[in-house]
């Protein structure tokens, strides 16, 4: 038992995640090819406009539609079918928390993807201030709440219909993730309206800076992500969580070093245990950077499944000491 | 220990007072204690060429002084340069170093300059060829003016008085670039992403043996005495970082054998205890020494000597030139627990979780007479270990030997308390 779980503890995560990664990418934008159905309320970014390939469908485009529909619907029968609908993303997010942005998002993938082009390529990442920091996190959550609003204010006729589904309209997912499956359709704008000419050209925009952001800063967009702000409201229960022993921490900042998405409570902070912070994206690379036995710990359920220990850190250090090739 | 005769025309430096003292201390660690491990021998011997025979150590490329663990050593070795650790024990030098210094003034800050301006010191600074000393507390500060005065090339490495902050953090950061660009100029090398993972691989090595070292003293009855894990790692100051390295390793295996074998090094009510407060620095071993003659064993530290010059490694996400630079900064500001720094929750954290770890009985508090933040920080730690119930013996010092007597009364009676409390318990 103690063997297991030493290997476990000292697993190359970066070698491990990069793999789970992989396999999730191919399942949620290649899947349909297989017959692979996962529903429609899943809890990241499997764009459901890649119709050919998406093995399962992001929860944000049918939110969107359905918010949208006429208030007497909404208000009526059909306010059951949205909560339905909730009820299974909430279900599937219970499982995994934050997981699901550090290990199967196919938006995060690619960002990891493209970091791990940059330091092949030798460029250095770059990183926010800490004032610019604490603005941005708050993007997340205006978009969240616009994402609702806007559809709600369709269905009320307050707003034009051709706003349709806003945050798809500038989501990156929507023109990259086709892209994989060959379909390069959404890579356009859409002149039919001045709205949705707008709101593609935004799109577009949007786009070209996620790619852009993402080769120089690490996870640039989950900063401003709002599925992640829609995660974050129903974290609490959720049965993965990362938990902090305060009392082991030794304050060294590894842990927040490495912290693709610079949470500094991770270092930080001593008395809470529930450690997790709203842009965590739970990859659990603070937890292999931490050198110090059990001072931060991945639990499913209660049950510790991955800890920070001694030897797993020098391990996972000894390897970057003496890896020739790759800067990673 | 043979003396060949060209060395013997020399300055008689075996005779000079430090050889003496350095002599006497060593006789005391070796000889009063049976059962030295095997692997000390390394040690011991290394003491005795350097500090009583006066044998240089070898060095590769520029030899850089350090005056405190802030400056990061990776660094120095990535430039091809040698660090040497200048924080100096003997009372020789601190006598010496009064001259430069008020009357009530840390006893290691003068000796440091004491052994700075004498000729013949050890360790060896005649070949220094600069000195890195980090803004730390007001004495070591101060210090750098009058070290540049007596000829030596200085480099103030500005540290942030306080470490919690963001910008703490970055100014720092900056600072230990500064450092580096002071290097690239001195040796006229530069830094590249091999050099310096080299350089992070080879401390990195050597920190691992000290957790491998320091892990091992949990063990209860105690397998190793305090006094030879604080030369072991006061040799780290000046020996070859590798060499030094696999001694470590060496001792280790032993230790992990005398483990298997169920071995003692104390007896098993010897009270465990916890060294923290002004470094203990070679030769003036005189507390952790005291101690363990009287019975006790001293099982971890938490002193810039040993524990915190040590066991924090660096961790680096992307091995590029800026984040393992960037790593190294962090690894030397933010763990550190030195009372210079605004705040020292994280001290006290530090020795709680050292006396739950260690099964500690008791902790020794070592002030320097003149060191001013240990004496200021006195209070909070002692508040923090009585209410967890943990017994606290404050000393009050300096490097002379005159208050040995005094001193081994008072802990005799601390260590007998200590034994009292915990026949009570039982
Ligand atoms: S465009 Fe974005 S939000 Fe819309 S379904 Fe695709 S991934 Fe989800
Ligand atoms: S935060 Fe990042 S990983 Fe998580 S859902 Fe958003 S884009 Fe995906
Ligand atoms: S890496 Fe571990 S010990 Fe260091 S600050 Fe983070 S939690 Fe604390
Ligand atoms: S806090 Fe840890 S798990 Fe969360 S994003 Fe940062 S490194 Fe990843
Ligand atoms: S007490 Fe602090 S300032 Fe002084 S030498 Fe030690 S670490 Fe440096």
């Amino acid at each position: 038992m103690k063997k297991i779980r030493d290997a476990i503890n000292g697993v190359d995560l970066r070698r491990f995640r990069f793999l789970l990664q992989l396999f999730f990418f191919v399942l949620l934008v290649y899947g349909g090819y297989f017959a692979v159905n996962l529903g429609q309320s899943l809890p990241t970014f499997a764009c459901g406009f890649n119709d050919a390939g998406r093995g399962g469908i992001c929860y944000l485009l049918p939110l969107q539609h359905q918010l949208a529909m006429s208030w007497g619907t909404l208000f009526g029968w059909a306010g059951l079918m949205v909560l339905q609908g909730f009820l299974f993303f909430a279900l599937w997010f219970f499982i995994l928390n934050k997981g699901w942005c550090g290990y199967i998002c196919p938006l995060g993938t690619i960002q990891d993807w493209i970091t791990s082009l940059r330091t092949r390529l030798g460029v250095r990442y770059s990183r926010y201030t800490e004032g610019q920091f604490r603005r941005l996190s708050l993007i997340k959550y205006l978009l969240l709440a616009l994402m609702i609003l806007i559809p709600l204010g369709i269905g009320g006729a307050l707003l034009p219909h051709d706003m349709g589904t806003p945050f798809c309209d500038i989501c990156p997912g929507r023109m990259i993730i086709p892209m994989f499956t060959g379909d390069f359709s959404q890579l356009t704008i859409d002149f039919s309206t001045k709205t949705t000419m707008v709101m593609t050209a935004l799109g577009m925009l949007v786009t070209g800076l996620f790619l852009a952001g993402a080769f120089f800063k690490k996870r640039f967009f989950c900063f401003f992500c709002p599925m992640s702000a829609l995660h974050y409201l129903l974290s609490k229960p959720a049965l993965l969580k990362l938990k902090k022993d305060g009392a082991k921490c030794t304050r060294c900042g590894d842990c927040y070093r490495v912290c693709d998405m610079e949470i500094r409570e991770i270092a930080d902070e001593v008395k809470e245990p529930r450690i997790m912070q709203d842009d965590c994206i739970m990859c659990l690379k603070c937890v292999a950077h931490c050198p110090e036995q059990g001072a931060l710990k991945a639990t499913f359920a209660g049950i510790p499944i991955f800890e920070s220990t001694e030897q797993g850190f020098i391990k996972r250090m000894t390897k970057g000491h003496h890896d020739e090739h790759k800067p990673q | 220990m043979n003396t060949n005769p060209s060395e013997a025309t020399a300055p008689a430096y075996n005779r000079s007072r430090q050889a003496r003292e350095a002599e006497t201390l060593l006789d005391r660690i070796q000889d009063d204690f049976p059962d030295n491990p095997q692997a000390m021998r390394y040690f011991y011997d290394l003491f005795r060429r350097v500090y009583c025979q006066g044998e240089p150590v070898k060095h590769e490329g520029t030899l850089v002084g350090t005056t405190c663990i802030h400056a990061p050593e990776e660094l120095i070795y990535a430039f091809g340069a040698t660090p040497v650790r200048l924080c100096n024990g003997s009372y020789h030098y601190d006598q010496i170093g009064a001259d430069f210094m008020p009357a009530k003034s840390c006893p290691l800050v003068k000796a440091t300059l004491g052994s700075l301006h004498a000729k013949a010191a050890v360790p060896d600074t005649k070949s220094l060829e600069l000195i890195v000393n980090p803004t730390t507390c007001d004495q070591k500060t101060k210090a750098s003016a009058m070290i540049e005065a007596m000829g030596y090339r200085v480099h103030d490495l500005e540290l942030p008085p306080a470490k919690e902050s963001e910008e703490a953090r970055l100014y720092w950061q900056r600072s230990v670039r500064r450092l580096a660009l002071r290097l690239r100029e001195l040796t006229g090398r530069k830094l590249t992403r091999n050099n310096l993972r080299q350089a992070m691989a080879r401390t990195a090595r050597a920190q691992t043996a000290f957790r491998t070292l320091h892990q091992l003293r949990k063990s209860a009855p105690a397998l190793f005495l305090g006094k030879d894990a604080f030369l072991v790692t006061n040799a780290y100051f000046f020996d070859d970082l590798d060499r030094w390295t696999a001694a470590v390793e060496r001792l280790n295996a032993e230790l992990q054998l005398r483990q298997m074998e169920g071995f003692q090094a104390a007896q098993k009510r010897a009270p465990r205890i916890l060294f923290t407060g002004s470094p203990p620095i070679f030769p003036n071993l005189k507390l952790p020494l005291l101690i363990e003659e009287a019975g006790g064993v001293v099982v971890a530290d938490e002193t810039c000597s040993a524990n915190r010059m040590l066991y924090d490694m660096t961790a680096v996400d992307e091995w590029l030139l800026n984040d393992m630079v960037d790593g190294l900064a962090d690894r030397y500001l933010k763990p550190c627990t030195c009372p210079i720094f605004t705040r020292n929750d994280d001290r006290q954290r530090r020795l709680l979780q050292l006396a739950a770890d260690f099964h500690v009985d008791g902790v020794v508090y070592q002030a320097f007479a003149g060191c001013q933040v240990y004496e200021m920080e006195y209070r909070s730690i002692a508040d923090v270990l009585a209410a967890q119930g943990i017994p606290m013996l404050y000393v009050e010092t300096d490097y002379s030997p005159d208050d040995m007597g005094q001193l081994s009364t008072r802990i005799e009676a601390f260590l007998e308390s200590i034994k009292t409390r915990k026949r009570n318990a039982r």
